[in-house]
């Protein structure tokens, strides 16, 4: 449409008069548009939990459960193989390797992993791992009973520890239309280098007081080493 | 009454205070363009260090591979957030959205000159974060772990955020400032179904800052923590994910290049009727495409993502999301085409700049078309392609439409009427360069040329050669137009009121030539013309 | 500031020098002669498939690629129409047309009918790649910075590192940028599994003849699978920015009989360190 400009029946002036009469509806618009802003920040902050409710829920990118065994004896027929996968990250001084390249099982059977880690460097350090499972698609079967991942280890320099991992497939992943077809699935860990160092400090502690009590009972017992 | 404006009048600053404390829409959309010109010359010399290095094969001069890094990032966010965003949005629209609607100024004149300001103080923190503690090297996209403090120590990256946060402060502010004047400012008559289109371009543009610059806000903030005060969104290692940061990044960056382009359809959609001496073609059919384009373009971000694995069915519905963009924006180009049908055109600059447009985006379009599609992009994601589908689309059709912008209105803002034959020799020298730099992507993207890289293949010479050319070229083409600038303001041909004659409906050009410091102090009625 | 002007001086320098380069260039042939699994000069099309994968996204871009070219084509048709019919000159009186139901109703469905007809194969395609397969082998594929590790867990659980052949240690004939000292050694017409991760910052995984190209996110394996149907050496580059040596982490593959496969396990599985024992490992600064 074509727009006219017609002879004004307004006055000179009354621009700026309209603005000012303006200025308190402009002022609730601009509330209201200020209200959205922060509601897309808020929303910003609320994806970190939202997607990891999600991918819980879901099993999305392959995240996996927990679980507690509940053997119903619902057993697959088939069964499925679960290979173990470790990596290290780059700034950890850590080797780390599963002790078993794979496990076959069906799917409702409980099994037991383990993985190695050795501390390499000369000081102790808090590890943590992540960890997902490949096909994705398998993370909502994939329960973990028991994970050494559940919680953060320290090992000291030089020491080895074997960490276990009792897990099981859900039954019905044969039923699901999209996994029932899966022959492999490939359980992955990293270890980083914890945020939170401070269990080194309890631990310093801790062996401090132990090399306390050991030296004085080697002042008052031969004690021979091992 | 009339001492209203007298007292007005009396109290206008002059000198330096004038352009600092300005309130003025004009002033301030000035400041704008000043400085996005002002950027440009060092986006452009940042992409033409690159394109030099590029040149040939091997390492030509820039012998730190960091530099070089730096270089890609600071002319990806330089050109987003401090060439097109403050030309177009900032320049263009504060100096014609209150001129086109009828109103004497923006709904919030103060807000205004801190929206400019915060983009000045902006730019000097990003080219800062340039220099310090070797630079950012992590590409407009800053992904983690790259961009943590792990990887990239010192404060470039920090000095980046900063920088960011101002700059969409600013685009926030404007946002809320653009919205309330084209909500509740309109003069009398003038329905949203009778605004031109150039106002629902900066309308939905609006609505599109205020809902994605915030997530980016957030992302950048949880950035900035994550590097120096212990928080770990994006690090494993604290029980964060990386992918994280792709989400909200993009979440805020696909509506961000439609942030970019929407004002520039607007633009093209005003030359276009203008010079046609037509109405546009199915003005409501125009409206709502560009609205449906704003709205699907939030729910399409994961296309940027396709080789990150996640499962096949994110990836399906994200394909065919994004090529649903597709329709809405060929109605567009038809209704253009539609528009200048049967009109009586005369191919000033601004018009051969709007043909350059229609028809350069539609290359750009169908690249994008393909590249939507998540099994073919396996083979083109972050390779040459990609670059030169985005190019074609913004540096390439956004730039047209800032050109075309600036030629159709520089009379309107200065007074001054540009020589004709010298706007056209620089459209030309333009058109060949940009062709000839960004074309011969496209075969480098399919050979498997991937981006980002200081050094590539032997095998990819050829058309990187021909690419460095054109970027001279295209130089040479951003020389002319300083050319036509200077030539323009120091002439003595006055443009008039109405330079475009009959086809040009719009109301900025019922003001005289240079606007007035303070125009539609009378507040035009507007009523349709009597159907035919 | 120096900086600044060891550069200008360095680009006038190389300006001046580029002149025989470029005339060179132009010279070359522009057909492409030979197929080969590596970007040839003035390569405009994909590099030849190596694999089903890669073979079906070559054929449904190629259906894109003539309908796009068809709509470009269409564009600039209607556009050389207007210049020449409805400049100012050929028709001085504009139409006051604005509406035309059949136009805008046609202008939107055709397109739809378009992006149908593409969305078919394409879906078809993605859900092709990502068919669960029966894999024979598996390889596992970590990106660092900046060089690529690969490990076999099935055939003998081994690793080694694949680095770049830096230019001043090129031979005649090798290519620069996509030679490495370890290639990857694959058996052919072989469903191979492939999980892949990072040790430090985002990567990618990619070879163009294969269609391969999967992001390697530290914390995270992802997983796919390729089945090479061509003897053959494939090359490919780090496709995510990594740092400063982006550039230079290439990816060489070499495709060998299953005869010849089980020939070289052999000799890696003794060559190359045990993943038990694998790699040197740098005691790297904690962040604290």
């Amino acid at each position: 449409m074509e727009l006219k400009k017609q002879k004004s029946t307004t006055r000179v002036g009354d621009g700026v008069v309209n603005m000012r009469k303006k200025s308190s509806r402009n002022g609730l618009t601009a509330v209201v548009l200020g209200f959205l802003v922060f509601s897309m920040i808020g929303l910003a902050y609320a994806s970190e939990p939202l997607y990891r409710i999600f991918c819980q829920v879901t099993g999305y990118g392959g995240t996996t459960r927990i679980a507690v065994f509940d053997n119903k004896g619902l057993v697959a027929k088939n069964s499925i193989t679960v290979r173990f996968d470790a990596n290290v990250n780059k700034l950890l001084p850590w080797r780390f390797k599963p002790m078993q390249n794979k496990i076959t099982l069906r799917p409702g059977e409980q099994a037991i992993a383990f993985y190695e880690a050795t501390n390499v460097s000369d000081k102790p350090i808090v590890g943590t791992a992540v960890f997902n499972v490949a096909p994705f698609k398998v993370g909502e079967y994939f329960n973990k009973i028991e994970c050494f991942c559940f919680t953060e280890q320290i090992l000291l320099p030089g020491q080895t520890v074997q960490m276990p991992v009792t897990f099981f497939v859900d039954s019905s992943i044969a039923e699901d239309r999209n996994t029932k077809e899966v022959s492999t699935i490939t359980l992955s860990y990293t270890f980083y280098a914890s945020d939170d160092q401070s269990e080194v400090e309890n631990l310093s502690r801790t062996s401090l007081e132990i090399k306390k009590s050991v030296d004085s009972l080697r002042r008052t017992q031969i004690i021979q080493p091992g | 009454m009339s001492n209203i404006t007298h007292d007005h009048h009396d109290h206008r600053p002059s000198g330096w205070k004038r352009w600092a404390y300005s309130t003025n829409h004009k002033d301030i959309g000035t400041m704008y363009l000043v400085l996005s010109m002002f950027a440009a010359i060092i986006g452009g010399a940042a992409s033409m260090l690159m394109r030099a290095e590029l040149h040939e094969p091997g390492i030509q001069f820039i012998t730190d591979p960091q530099f070089y890094n730096v270089l890609v990032t600071a002319h990806g966010f330089i050109m987003v957030f401090f060439v097109v965003m403050p030309a177009l949005i900032g320049g263009f629209g504060n100096w014609f959205i209150p001129l086109m609607i009828g109103t004497p100024d923006m709904a919030f004149p103060r807000m205004n000159n801190v929206s400019f300001w915060l983009v000045a103080a902006a730019l000097i923190l990003l080219v800062i974060a340039g220099f310090i503690d070797g630079g950012a090297g992590t590409g407009w996209t800053v992904y983690p772990p790259l961009s943590s403090a792990d990887y990239h120590p010192g404060m470039a990256v920090d000095f980046g955020i900063l920088a960011l946060h101002l700059a969409g402060a600013s685009s926030i502010l404007g946002a809320i400032n653009f919205i309330t004047t084209i909500i509740n400012m309109r003069a009398p008559g003038m329905t949203f179904h009778r605004m031109p289109l150039f106002i629902w371009a900066m309308l939905l543009t609006a609505f599109l800052l205020l809902l994605a610059i915030p997530v980016l806000a957030g992302a950048l903030t949880m950035l900035l923590t994550d590097r120096n005060f212990g928080t770990a969104f994006f690090a494993p290692d604290g029980g964060g994910d990386p992918v994280l940061w792709q989400h909200l990044f993009w979440f805020f960056g696909h509506p961000e290049v439609y942030i970019m382009i929407l004002p520039a359809f607007g633009i093209i959609s005003e030359i276009v009727s203008t010079f046609s001496k037509k109405p546009i073609f199915g003005y409501l059919g125009m409206a709502y495409a560009m609205t449906s384009i704003g709205v699907v373009g939030f729910v399409v971000w994961a296309h940027h993502m396709y080789t990150m694995g996640f499962n096949v069915e994110t990836r399906a519905y994200f394909t065919l999301a994004t090529m649903v963009i597709a329709v809405p924006t060929g109605i567009k180009i038809f209704s253009w085409l539609a528009t200048m049908w049967g009109g009586s055109i005369k191919f000033d600059t601004p018009m051969l700049y709007s043909m350059g447009f229609i028809f350069l985006f539609v290359v750009g379009g169908v690249t994008g078309v393909t590249l939507a599609n998540a099994g073919v992009d396996m083979a083109f994601h972050d390779t040459y392609f990609v670059v030169a589908h985005f190019h074609y689309v913004l540096s390439i059709s956004a730039l047209f439409s800032m050109y075309a912008g600036f030629y159709y209105w520089f009379g309107k803002m200065s007074g001054k009427r540009y020589p004709e034959w010298l706007g056209r020799l620089q459209f030309w020298v333009t058109f060949v360069g940009v062709n000839l730099l960004f074309f011969p992507q496209h075969f480098a993207g399919m050979a498997g040329m991937p981006r980002r890289i200081i050094d590539y293949p032997d095998a990819y010479a050829g058309w990187n050669m021909i690419s460095s050319w054109g970027a001279y070229i295209s130089a040479v083409g951003g020389i002319l137009f300083f050319v036509v600038l200077y030539k323009t303001l120091t002439s003595n041909v006055k443009a008039e009121a109405n330079e475009w004659g009959v086809g040009a409906t719009t109301l900025e050009w019922t003001v005289d030539s240079p606007a007035p410091f303070h125009t539609h102090e009378v507040t035009p009625n507007i009523i349709p013309e009597p159907a035919e | 500031m120096k900086k600044n002007s060891d550069l200008l001086s360095k680009l006038l320098q190389k300006f001046s020098s580029m002149l025989p380069w470029s005339v060179a260039l132009i010279c070359m042939p522009l057909i492409q002669t030979s197929y080969a699994s590596e970007p040839q000069p003035w390569q405009w099309n994909f590099q030849p498939p190596a694999t089903p994968v890669m073979e079906q996204i070559i054929d449904f871009h190629n259906l894109m690629f003539f309908v796009e070219v068809g709509i470009v084509l269409l564009v600039l048709g209607l556009m050389v129409y207007i210049v020449v019919k409805f400049n100012s000159k050929a028709n001085p009186k504009p139409t006051k047309t604005t509406h035309n139901t059949t136009l805008e109703v046609l202008w939107t469905v055709i397109p739809i009918v378009i992006l149908i007809i593409f969305a078919v194969p394409s879906m078809k395609l993605l859900f092709f790649m990502e068919k669960a397969q029966n894999p024979e082998m598996t390889l596992k594929v970590t990106g660092n910075q900046w060089y690529w590790s690969y490990q076999y867990p099935d055939n003998g659980n081994f690793e080694f590192d694949s680095n770049i052949i830096p230019d001043e240690d090129i031979k005649p004939g090798q290519r620069r940028l996509l030679e490495v000292d370890n290639q990857v050694v694959l058996p052919v017409n072989t469903e191979i599994k492939v999980l892949l991760t990072a040790r430090d910052v985002m990567h990618n995984w990619a070879v163009p003849a294969f269609g391969i190209k999967i992001d390697t996110i530290p914390g995270r394996i992802n997983e796919t699978w390729m089945k090479v149907t061509k003897i053959g050496t494939y090359y490919g580059q780090c496709s995510e920015l990594c740092g400063v040596a982006h550039s230079r982490m290439p990816i060489s593959v070499k495709v060998v009989s299953k005869e010849d496969f089980k020939k070289w396990l052999k000799k890696a599985k003794s060559e190359f360190a045990s993943s038990d024992n694998n790699k040197m490992l740098k005691l790297a600064q904690l962040k604290k």
